[in-house]
C-alpha cells in the first residue's frame, strides 16, 4: 500500500483564547489517497476551511498528527513548513489573492522564485499558457476579470508542480459559466498531473465531481473517511 | 517513519536559502521593488518627516562647518599673522623683541577699553581702542572710507593724531569725518570711516565700537600707565612662510626661551578659538534639537509603516502561503521602508547641502567671519546615519508585527485571530538601535553631560507621553455617562480601539514640550538680563583707576552719587600657567571649566573676605598674613578643574610667575553682577607690583539722568578711567541672546513642523476610519452639527491634555536648565503657558476639523453598499 497523500489522525484544534475560544476541530481523522480528488462539504462554521488550513500547514494543531506525503508537518518549524508548502502544496483561494502590484507572469513566478527555481519566468509563462492566458502575461490583477484572476491563481498553485492542491471555494466568487470553466480547469489539470486535489465548497455540483465527499458538522467528520462517493 | 531525513533536509533547503545569503537578499529586493510599483501614496508624512529631520541636522552641521572652515582657511587674515604673541599690561622686553624680530616681520598693536569723549565734554562713549604701527595689517586688507595711507590716516597734524571709527561710533557721538574726539588727554581727528578690520575676530570680544589709531597716538593719550588693562600684540609674518609643524616648534621654542613671559600664543591654525568653540557648541545644541525633530518624525514613520503594512496583510499572507518564511517577508518590507527612507534622506540632504549657501548671506550680519559655503560630506553623512537609525527604530516594531500575520488571514475574516505581538528580537533590535542613536548623539556632542541629559529627557518624554495617551484613554473609559450626545460621542472616540489619542498626544506632545521648554528658558534668560536686573547689581564699573587718582576719584563719585555705594579693589590681570606644577597646556579641562584656563583673568588681592563671598571650604588668611602666597578660588570653577584645598596654582602676572596655595573655596553669585574674581590672593603675593584699581558704584535709586551726569563728570575729570555702564553692557548681551534665540527658535520650529506633519498624518489616517462611523451615525439620525460638535470636543480634549503635559514636562526641563545648570532664579511665564495651549488647540482642533469636514461630505450610499 502506498503512503497516503494526506493522513490526519485525531486532529483537534481550538481557536482564540480564554472564554471566547472555539473548539473548531474535534478529533478529525482523514486519509486521502494520492491522485484522488476530495470535496469537503458542510454548513458554515463546521470547520471545513480550518481543516484545509491544517492540511496546508497554515494552522498548527493542538492534538493529533498531520502527515502530508508522509511528512509529519505538525512537527516542523514555521519556516520549514513554509518551504515545504511552497514545493508540495498549491493553494487556490476564493478571493484569488493575487499580489496587486505584480503582473500575472510575476504572480505565477513567485512560488518558483521562492523555491529557488532556475527558470521561474519560463515555467510561469508555460503555466499561464496552459490556463489560456498567454495574451495576459503582463497584465496586472486589476486589469483581469474574476475568471482570469482565478486562472492566474490556479497557474500559480500548479507552477511548482505540487503533490497536493487545495482549493477554498474556488468558484465562490464567480458566475456560473465562469465557475464551470474554472472547475473544468482544476479537475483536468489535476488529473493530467496526478495531483491530489482537496477542495472546500458549498456547491453540490462541484462537490459531486470529486472522487469523494467528506461532510463536516460541528468540527467533526460525519461521513465515514472510507466512504467514497461516485463522482 | 516513512520520510527520510534527507527528504526533510531537501525540502527545508529553500527556507534556509531564504533566511539569508546573497541570493535570498537579492530576491527580497526584487520582490520589494515589484511591490513598490503602486507608488508612494501614504508615505508623504514619512518622507517629509525624515527629510525635515535630516535637513535640520545636516544643515546645521554644514553651516557650522562652513564657518569653521572659513576660520581655518582664512587663519592668516583673521589672526593678521602667522603667529601672534599677546602680552598683558606690559610690552615685550628687549630680548623678547629681538627674538620676535628674528622670526620675520613684526606688526605691533595695543588694545584697550577706554572712553572717547567729545572735546567739549558734552558726550562720551566706551570704545575698544586699538593702536597699530605702520606694518599693520600683515595679512588681509584694512578698508577705510576714504582709503588713506598709514601716515594720512593716523599721523599727527595740527596737534591731533588721526583715527578711524566705524559708523556705529560716528552715529553714537554724532561725528563726521574731520571731527575730533578725545582719548585720554589726546585729541584724535576722525579721518576715515572704518569699514573692514581684517583681524577683528581674533581680538577680544567687542563690547563697544572700535577706535583705530596709531601706537604713537595711544602713547600720547597717556592711557597706558603701569597696571593699565592694555593688551600688546606682536603679530609676525614668518619669512619664507611656515608649515604647521614649524609654528608648533616656534610655540615650544618661545616657552623654552622665555618661560616667564606669560604670553598667550596663537597661530593661524587657531585664529579665533573662542568663536570656533562657540560655533561648535551651538551647532551641537541645534543638532540635538534637530534630532528631536527627527524623533518626533519617527512617530510619523511608525504610523506610516503600520498603516502601510496593515494594508499589505493579504499580500503578506499570500507570500507566506506560497512558501515564504516570516523572515523573508520582513526582509521584503524592510527593503521597501529603507528605500523610502533613503528617498527622504536624499531630499533632506539636498536641502542640507544648500543650507550653507542660503545661510552665508544671513549670517554675514551677525558673524565677524564670512562663512565659506561648500559641500560638507561629513556633516551630511552624520545626518544620513541619524535618518537611517531613526527609521529603523520606529519601523522595526510594525515590521515585527507584520511578520506575525498568519497565512490563515486569507481564509477567514471571522475575527477570532488575536493581534499578535512582535517577537522579542524585534523589540530588542529596536531598543538596541535606539541606544546606538542616543549614544551617537551623546558622542557627537562636546558637552556630553548636557547631551546625555537631553537624550534622557527626550526618551523620558517619549515614554511618559505614551503613558499620558493611555491615561487619557483610561480616564475617558471611566468617565460617567454624560447627557450631551456630542460629548458622549467625543469621550467614546477618545477611548475606543483605534482612537487617535495615543498618536496625537505623542506626536504633538514631543514637539510642544520642546517648544515650551525652549521658550521658558529663553524667557527666563531675557528676564534675568533685562527686566529683572538684580537689586544689588552695580550701576557702573570703573576700570584703570591709577593709584594717584584713586582718592580724588572717590570724592568725585561721592559728590555726584551721595547715596551710592562705591567699592574699590586692586585689579591685575594674570594667566594661570600651571596647576599643581603641571603646565596648563598639558591639562584638558572639562568644557564648562575651560574658560578659566583660557586667556587672562582679572585677579585681585584682599586682606579680608569680600562681603558678598561665602567660604565653602578652608579659611581666610589673617589680616596681617605674611607667609607663602595663598589664594581663594571660586568653588564651582575649582570643582570643575578638580582642584582641592592645598593645591597650588601658578599665575603669570606682569611677566612674573607666582605660585600660591589654595587656602579656601568661595561660593560666588555671578548673577549679582557684582565685582567677583575667580582668584583672590593674599595681599603679600603681589606686594610692590604696580597695579590699577577697579571700582563699582551701586546706587539703586539713581535715575538714568543721574547716571549720565556721573558718567560725564568722571570721563571729563579722569580721561584715562574707563567707565562701563552695566545697563548698556547688558543691552549688548541681550542683543546677542536675542540673535541666539532666533536660531534656537528656528530649530525648535523644525521640531514643531515635524509634530504638525505627524499630527496631520495621524488625523488623516484616523479620518479614513471615521468616514464609516460618520455615515452610520448619519443614517441613524445624527445631524452634521452633532458630529462636528463631537469631533471638535474630542480634538479639544486631546489637545488640552497634550498642552498640559507639554507645559508640565517643558516647565520641568526649563526649570532644571535655568535653576540647576545656569544657576539663575526661575519663574514660570504665563504668556508661554497660554501660547502653548493656544498652539495645541489650534493645531488639533484646526487640523481635526479640516479632515472632519471631508468626512461629513461623504455620501452615505457608496459606503453603505460596501458594508
Amino acid at each position: 500500500m502506498t503512503t497516503p497523500a494526506i493522513d490526519l489522525k485525531d486532529v483537534s484544534l481550538r481557536l482564540g483564547e480564554g472564554p471566547s475560544s472555539v473548539h473548531v476541530l474535534k478529533g478529525v481523522s482523514l486519509s486521502v489517497e494520492r491522485g484522488k480528488s476530495t470535496a469537503i462539504v458542510g454548513p458554515s462554521g463546521s470547520g471545513k476551511s480550518t481543516l484545509l488550513m491544517v492540511i496546508a500547514g497554515l494552522e498548527r494543531v493542538d492534538g493529533g498528527s498531520v502527515r502530508i506525503a508522509g511528512e509529519r508537518i505538525d512537527q516542523l518549524t514555521e519556516d520549514a513548513i513554509a518551504a515545504f508548502r511552497g514545493r508540495m502544496i498549491g493553494i487556490v483561494f476564493q478571493s484569488f489573492h493575487l499580489i496587486p502590484n505584480m503582473t500575472a507572469l510575476e504572480n505565477v513566478a513567485v512560488p518558483l522564485e521562492l523555491a529557488g527555481h532556475p527558470e521561474p519566468f519560463g515555467v510561469a509563462e508555460k503555466e499561464l499558457e496552459a490556463v489560456g492566458l498567454k495574451e495576459r502575461l503582463t497584465h496586472y490583477p486589476g486589469e483581469l476579470s474574476g475568471g482570469e484572476q482565478q486562472r492566474v491563481a490556479i497557474a500559480r498553485a500548479l507552477a511548482p508542480e505540487p503533490a497536493i492542491m487545495i482549493a477554498d471555494e474556488p468558484t465562490g466568487n464567480l458566475d456560473q459559466a465562469t465557475g464551470r470553466q474554472i472547475s473544468d480547469l482544476l479537475f483536468s489539470t489535476a488529473r493530467e498531473r496526478g495531483t491530489t486535489l482537496v477542495l472546500v465548497t458549498h456547491d453540490p455540483t462541484l462537490a459531486s465531481r470529486c472522487d469523494r465527499q467528506v461532510a463536516m458538522r460541528s468540527g467533526r467528520i460525519e461521513t465515514a473517511p472510507e466512504a467514497v462517493v461516485a463522482g | 517513519m516513512p520520510t527520510s531525513e534527507a527528504a526533510i533536509e531537501e525540502r527545508s533547503l529553500p527556507a534556509e536559502r531564504l533566511k539569508g545569503g546573497r541570493e535570498g537578499i537579492a530576491l527580497a529586493l526584487r520582490f520589494a521593488l515589484r511591490e513598490m510599483r503602486g507608488g508612494l501614496s501614504g508615505f508623504f508624512v514619512f518622507l517629509a518627516c525624515i527629510a525635515l529631520g535630516v535637513a535640520a541636522i545636516g544643515g546645521v552641521n554644514s553651516v557650522a562647518r562652513s564657518i569653521s572652515s572659513a576660520v581655518e582657511s582664512q587663519g592668516q587674515e583673521l589672526l593678521g599673522a602667522d603667529i601672534r604673541f599677546e602680552l598683558n599690561q606690559r610690552e615685550a622686553d628687549a630680548s623678547e623683541l629681538a627674538w620676535l624680530s628674528s622670526l620675520g616681520q613684526v606688526a605691533v598693536s595695543a588694545n584697550m577699553r577706554s572712553m572717547a569723549r567729545l572735546p567739549d565734554g558734552s558726550d562720551q562713549a566706551l570704545v575698544e581702542a586699538k593702536a597699530v604701527d605702520g606694518a599693520y595689517p600683515l595679512y588681509g586688507e584694512l578698508v577705510t572710507q576714504p582709503a588713506l595711507s598709514y601716515e594720512a590716516l593716523f599721523g599727527p597734524k595740527d596737534g591731533s593724531y588721526g583715527a578711524a571709527a566705524p559708523s556705529l561710533l560716528l552715529e553714537r557721538l554724532h561725528l563726521s569725518i574731520g571731527d575730533s574726539v578725545m582719548l585720554g588727554g589726546q585729541a584724535f581727528q576722525i579721518r576715515a570711516e572704518l569699514v573692514t578690520e581684517p583681524d577683528l575676530v581674533s581680538e577680544s570680544f567687542g563690547f563697544a565700537p572700535r577706535l583705530l589709531a596709531s601706537l604713537e597716538g595711544l602713547k600720547a593719550s597717556g592711557l597706558v600707565q603701569p597696571g593699565s588693562l592694555v593688551e600688546h600684540a606682536y603679530k609676525i609674518r614668518l619669512e619664507n612662510g611656515a608649515d604647521d609643524d614649524r609654528l608648533q616648534a616656534l610655540r615650544d621654542e618661545a616657552g623654552e626661551r622665555f618661560p616667564n613671559a606669560g604670553w598667550s600664543i596663537r597661530t593661524r591654525a587657531n585664529a579665533a578659538p573662542a568663536l570656533s568653540s562657540n560655533i561648535e557648541r551651538f551647532s551641537q545644541f541645534l543638532t540635538l534639537v534637530g534630532l528631536t525633530a527627527l524623533v518626533v518624525g519617527g512617530v510619523g514613520v511608525a504610523n506610516a509603516v503600520r498603516a502601510y503594512l496593515d494594508g499589505k496583510r493579504s499580500v503578506i499572507a499570500t507570500f507566506k502561503s506560497l512558501g515564504a518564511s516570516g523572515r523573508f517577508v520582513v526582509t521584503i518590507y524592510l527593503f521597501q521602508i529603507l528605500l523610502i527612507s533613503l528617498l527622504g534622506i536624499a531630499a533632506g540632504l539636498v536641502l542640507a547641502a544648500l543650507m550653507p549657501f542660503a545661510a552665508s548671506s544671513l549670517l554675514s550680519s551677525v558673524l565677524p567671519v564670512a562663512a565659506q559655503p561648500g559641500f560638507y560630506p561629513n556633516a551630511l553623512a552624520l545626518a544620513a546615519v541619524f535618518g537611517i537609525l531613526t527609521t529603523l527604530v520606529f519601523a522595526l516594531l510594525p515590521l515585527g508585527r507584520a511578520r506575525e500575520v498568519p497565512a490563515t488571514a486569507l481564509f477567514r475574516e471571522m475575527g477570532i485571530e488575536t493581534r499578535r505581538w512582535p517577537r522579542p528580537v524585534y523589540a530588542g533590535a529596536a531598543a538596541a538601535i535606539a541606544a546606538i542613536l542616543a549614544l551617537l548623539a551623546v558622542l557627537n556632542a562636546e558637552e556630553r553631560g548636557i547631551a546625555a541629559i537631553f537624550v534622557a529627557a527626550a526618551i523620558a518624554a517619549f515614554l511618559v507621553l505614551r503613558g499620558v495617551g493611555w491615561g487619557v484613554q483610561a480616564l475617558a473609559r471611566c468617565a460617567p455617562r454624560v447627557r450631551s450626545t456630542a460629548l458622549r460621542l467625543a469621550i467614546g472616540n477618545i477611548h475606543r480601539p483605534g482612537a487617535l489619542t495615543p498618536s496625537v498626544v505623542l506626536s504633538l506632545g514631543l514637539g510642544l514640550t520642546l517648544v515650551a521648554s525652549l521658550a521658558l528658558i529663553d524667557g527666563n534668560l531675557r528676564r534675568q538680563i533685562s527686566s529683572n536686573l538684580p537689586e544689588i547689581a552695580p550701576n557702573f564699573f570703573f576700570v584703570d583707576i591709577q593709584p594717584a587718582e584713586a582718592e580724588a576719584f572717590s570724592r568725585l563719585v561721592e559728590q555726584y552719587a551721595p547715596n551710592g555705594e562705591l567699592t574699590r579693589v586692586p585689579m591685575l590681570r594674570g594667566r594661570i600657567t600651571a596647576l599643581n606644577g603641571v603646565d596648563t597646556s598639558k591639562i584638558t579641562p572639562p568644557p564648562e571649566g575651560a574658560w578659566v584656563l583660557r586667556g587672562d583673568r582679572g585677579i585681585t588681592y584682599s586682606a579680608t573676605k569680600p562681603v558678598n563671598a561665602t567660604l565653602t571650604a578652608g579659611e581666610w588668611w589673617p589680616e596681617d598674613y605674611s607667609g607663602e602666597p595663598l589664594v581663594s578660588f571660586t568653588a564651582q570653577e575649582g570643582r570643575e578643574l578638580g582642584l582641592e584645598l592645598g593645591d597650588t596654582i601658578t599665575v603669570n602676572v606682569l611677566g612674573r610667575s607666582v605660585t600660591a596655595r589654595i587656602a579656601s573655596f568661595r561660593q560666588v553669585e555671578w548673577e549679582t553682577l557684582s565685582m567677583n574674581f575667580v582668584m583672590v590672593f593674599s595681599p603679600n603675593t603681589f606686594a610692590g607690583a604696580p597695579h590699577a584699581w577697579l571700582a563699582t558704584l551701586t546706587d539703586a535709586s539713581a535715575t538714568d539722568q543721574e547716571d549720565a551726569r556721573l558718567l560725564n563728570a568722571v570721563t571729563r575729570t579722569f580721561p584715562t578711567i574707563t567707565t562701563v555702564r552695566v545697563k548698556d553692557a547688558l543691552d549688548v548681551v541681550n542683543r546677542l541672546v536675542g540673535q541666539l534665540a532666533v536660531a534656537i527658535r528656528a530649530a525648535a520650529a523644525v521640531a514643531l513642523i515635524a509634530s504638525v506633519l505627524v499630527l496631520s498624518g495621524a488625523l488623516a489616517a484616523g479620518n479614513r476610519a471615521r468616514i464609516h462611523d460618520a455615515v452610520v451615525l448619519k443614517t441613524l439620525g445624527a445631524t452634521r452639527r452633532t458630529l462636528i460638535n463631537a469631533f471638535a470636543l474630542e480634538y479639544l480634549l486631546i489637545g488640552l491634555a497634550t498642552a498640559i503635559f507639554a507645559l508640565v514636562a517643558g516647565g520641568t526641563a526649563a526649570w532644571y536648565v535655568v535653576s540647576r545648570i545656569m544657576n539663575l532664579p526661575w519663574s514660570f511665564l504665563p504668556e508661554v503657558a497660554i501660547s502653548t495651549i493656544v498652539i495645541a488647540l489650534v493645531l488639533t482642533v484646526g487640523f481635526g476639523l479640516i479632515g472632519t469636514w471631508r468626512v461629513l461630505g461623504h455620501k452615505a450610499a457608496p459606503i453603505l453598499r460596501n458594508l
